[in-house]
């Protein structure tokens, strides 16, 4: 079971105790970034901010490294895409109706370039910001939308206890799967609507027990004086510090900066 | 005032059934007067359905009275406007640790209940501090609830609950999930916040050792209080117990029939202690009747052997974990094999090997001399023979008969319609569920049915080994002799090699030949059940335990140099040996 994909990692460092709302607004500031960057100087900056981050943030490269291989397929495909239908500057290459240019090449390079920044960028956010601290920036990054009806608490709310209950959830369906198969199930062979019928004895009791645990989990929510947030605090009140406003200004040089350059470019 | 009185109390819900579109009233609580003081340790006995935990719900706000009166904290329970008062002082804890646990960092979620009655953050901080260190969690304090023990989890729990500075914590079966040493820990927290916090304690168990705990026991039985009194006076009253389909501790029990024998024998007993003295009182002369310890096990042809097997979870990654280590075992044709072993100790992950549910990372597994992976009659049938009841069965039952479900694995197997009628009438035959309810919804029954038709859902399958995970956890006692009695015939009557993973002690000894022990993924011993009890010291180690009798046992014979065995299990059997000797 992978669970890495967009996991806490548990490590002290700068940028782990920025605020969590800095860090998504200084992820989205990023990703405006890296969709602006041009040329070399503005590739670069952005792979040197990245560069930096991840230093300072002290999760294993090889981690990081991880979250890519589940969009490695995405990534080839583009690539290839963008080499077979570019069709500006020198031909380097051709067989039959295939035409690899340096345009093409290049398009490609950069796309790939800007794909592994970006999911590199936004997979820090959820490493080195706890679940919690995350849907808590969110709720309160949205709680100005509150006064035209978003319910940023409830949102939050269930956010986070989704994020509680897909590991147990996971391990719940692999139970059940394997109780099915000592029990002569086969969920690999045979068509598809054999295969569809087969996964009947799965869902149900996946289900059934997802319906149980909400019930139970509402019950001990309420037994412990939850209602909504009528008069509700925090144990960690989200302040900004002086290291948010920082990490914030610099984000948001180096977009300006990027922009510059695409505009001067 | 008491902090919480009862008068004529009741309770009803409405259940609905989905065929006949009818409504039926169902009354739980039929007319409850209880009265509970401050700083009180009750302990609130009655088997499923008698309305325990429906008392408790009312006491938190969770439900309101139908009728009658509750006052708690001298606040009218009924009114809705008291509610968030009284929830504020009464904390619930649940049974099941991962439906209660709401966040996803242990500080977190301890911080919730503070956080919805709206203290200060410094206040929050302060309590959440002082309630992870009353149930000695600090150090996990940023760890994921998900990589905690159960009996961890539920201290977790206790601190989401003591953070809010409550005066009554409500306890709902909370060790009933729980192994050995998870339920020691959680009962040793409880104990300790009642008698230096003066922490209102109720809590609500299946067992009785537990209860013994308590200041007082209330006994409840089809929404009514049968019996109240302190732990000695209750149990005392054996027969009346066992009438309600309870039980009492063993050696409550032993003194009990000791007592009708040898009237001046005390027959209200509750610990190992208390009997010794006893003992050491009473004087003995005569030479103990016992029979001669039988160390040599008995040797039964080999039909599932495990080699060199070892499973690591997570390989190559920064989780990777060994779950079991260079397993090897051989189990005999027709035996009876007992498996116990801390959570964790890799007992459900070898058990998933015997029928090739994981794949080992090293070794083999072979049935009847051949390779399970490489049996020419494939996988289905080697599930078919080795059949495996997990941990909870019932949850994973999906049919919409009763018929049809035990049908499913047979169906799999691909056997004739005939076959597979005939092997579900006698599968639901052998664990007692009539015609009557064949084309009943599964969903409608009892917990203890309920389990019952998944165990016969394997059965039908016609196993020659079954594998059962903690088949009897989180039953009443009722349920629990009932499905031990199950597994006891379908060895003894069909023949079928059982290998049973359980926490109860008490339930191995009695009925197992051979004890295999689990500790941090390795064997630690593999014996019969007198050598294996033999050592309670090296099973208290591995935070197991021995069996009450044996222990009780053991310490007569090391304290006062009585020449008895400690290989008896049966309470019947002990207080034969005991009243041989005893002065008249």
């Amino acid at each position: 079971m992978n669970i890495t994909l967009g996991q806490y990692y548990p490590v002290d460092s700068i940028i782990h105790r920025l605020d969590a709302r800095a860090k998504i607004l200084a992820t989205i500031i990023y990703i405006t970034a890296v969709f602006c960057a041009k040329g070399v100087i503005g590739y670069g900056l952005c792979i040197g901010f990245l560069a930096l981050v991840i230093v300072l943030c002290k999760v294993p490269f090889k981690l990081m490294l991880r979250s890519l291989k589940s969009i490695i397929f995405i990534i080839i495909f583009t690539v290839a895409l963008n080499m077979l239908f570019i069709r500006t500057g020198r031909e380097v290459f051709s067989l039959g109706f295939i035409r690899i240019t340096t345009g093409g090449i290049l398009t490609a390079v950069k796309l790939c370039i800007r794909l592994i920044i970006l999911i590199m960028g936004s997979s820090i956010l959820t490493l080195v910001t706890t679940p919690i601290a995350l849907t808590e920036g969110i709720e309160r990054l949205l709680r100005p939308f509150k006064k035209i009806g978003v319910p940023s608490h409830e949102i939050a709310m269930m956010m986070s206890i989704a994020l509680r209950f897909i590991p147990t959830l996971i391990e719940e369906l692999d139970k059940i799967k394997k109780a099915q198969m000592a029990r002569g199930a086969d969920f690999d062979t045979g068509g598809l609507v054999k295969k569809a019928k087969a996964m009947i004895p799965l869902l149900v009791p996946l289900f059934v027990s997802a319906f149980r645990r909400a019930d139970e989990l509402a019950m001990a929510m309420e037994a412990r004086c939850y209602r909504g947030d009528i008069n509700r605090t925090k144990m960690r009140e989200l302040v900004y510090g002086r290291g948010d406003f920082y990490a914030l200004g610099i984000v948001t040089a180096l977009t300006i900066c990027v922009i510059a350059l695409r505009i001067i470019l | 005032m008491n902090f919480v009185e009862s008068r004529n109390l009741q309770f009803e819900y409405i259940k609905y059934d989905d065929e006949t579109d009818e409504k039926t009233a169902v009354k739980a609580l039929k007319g409850v007067d209880i009265n509970i003081a401050k700083g009180e340790f009750v302990a609130v006995l009655g088997r499923n359905g008698s309305g325990k935990s429906t008392f408790a719900k009312l006491i938190n706000g969770l439900n309101i009275p139908t009728d009658g009166i509750l006052y708690v904290r001298g606040l009218d329970a009924s009114k809705e406007e008291n509610i968030w008062d009284i929830r504020q002082n009464v904390g619930m804890v649940f049974q099941n640790p991962d439906n209660q646990i709401i966040a996803t960092i242990v500080e977190e979620d301890v911080a919730f209940g503070p956080e919805n009655l709206g203290m200060k953050p410094s206040e929050i901080v302060k309590n959440v501090d002082m309630a992870l260190k009353a149930v000695s969690m600090e150090e996990f304090r940023n760890a994921a609830p998900a990589y905690l023990s159960g009996g961890q989890k539920q201290r977790v729990a206790i601190a989401g609950i003591l953070a809010m500075k409550p005066e009554c914590i409500i306890l709902d079966e909370p060790t009933a999930m729980l192994d050995p040493l998870g339920r020691r820990d959680v009962m040793e927290t409880v104990t300790m916040l009642n008698k230096e916090e003066g922490i209102t304690i109720i809590l609500i168990t299946h067992y009785m050792e537990e209860a013994a705990l308590a200041d007082r026991i209330i006994v409840m039985d089809n929404g009514r209080v049968a019996m109240e009194g302190t732990p000695r006076e209750i149990f005392s009253r054996v027969e009346e117990m066992k009438a309600l389909h309870l039980d009492v501790p063993q050696i409550t029990e032993l003194s009990h029939i000791i007592n009708k024998s040898v009237n001046s024998f005390p027959s209200d007993i509750l610990n190992i202690e208390e009997f010794t003295d006893a003992f050491k009182y009473y004087g003995w002369n005569k030479a103990f009747h016992h029979k001669k310890e039988n160390a040599s096990p008995k040797y039964n042809k080999p039909i599932l052997e495990v080699k060199g097997l070892t499973h690591i979870y997570g390989k190559e990654t920064a989780f990777e974990k060994v779950a079991i280590r260079d397993i090897d075992l051989t189990v005999g044709q027709g035996d009876f094999i007992g498996l116990i072993g801390h959570t964790g100790s890799g007992k459900s992950t070898l058990i998933q090997h015997f029928n090739a549910l994981v794949r080992a990372d090293e070794g083999e597994v072979y049935f009847k001399g051949k390779n399970i992976l490489e049996d020419k009659a494939g996988l289905k049938y080697i599930r078919q023979k080795i059949g495996l009841v997990f941990q909870y069965p019932e949850y994973q039952i999906f049919e919409t008969t009763i018929y049809d479900e035990v049908a499913y694995g047979p169906k799999n197997c691909g056997l004739s319609a005939d076959e597979v009628d005939t092997r579900v009438k006698e599968a639901l035959a052998f664990v007692g569920i009539g015609e009557d309810l064949y084309k009943k919804s599964p969903f409608d029954l009892s917990g203890g049915q309920k389990r019952r038709v998944a165990i016969a859902g394997v059965l039908a399958m016609k196993p020659e080994i079954l594998v059962l995970d903690e088949p009897m956890a989180g039953l009443d006692p009722y349920g629990r002799d009932e499905i031990l009695g199950n597994i006891k015939r379908m060895h003894d009557d069909l023949g079928i090699t059982v290998i049973l993973v359980s926490h109860s002690m008490e339930d191995i000894a009695a009925i197992a030949d051979k004890i295999l022990v689990m500790n941090k993924g390795s064997i630690a011993m593999y014996d019969t059940v007198d050598n294996v009890f033999r050592e309670p010291e090296r099973l208290t180690a591995m935070g197991l335990n021995a069996p009450q009798l044996t222990l009780l046992f053991k310490r007569l014979k090391d304290e006062l140099g009585l020449d008895i065995p400690v290989n008896v299990y049966d309470v019947e059997e002990a207080a034969k040996i005991l009243i041989s000797a005893l002065k008249e």
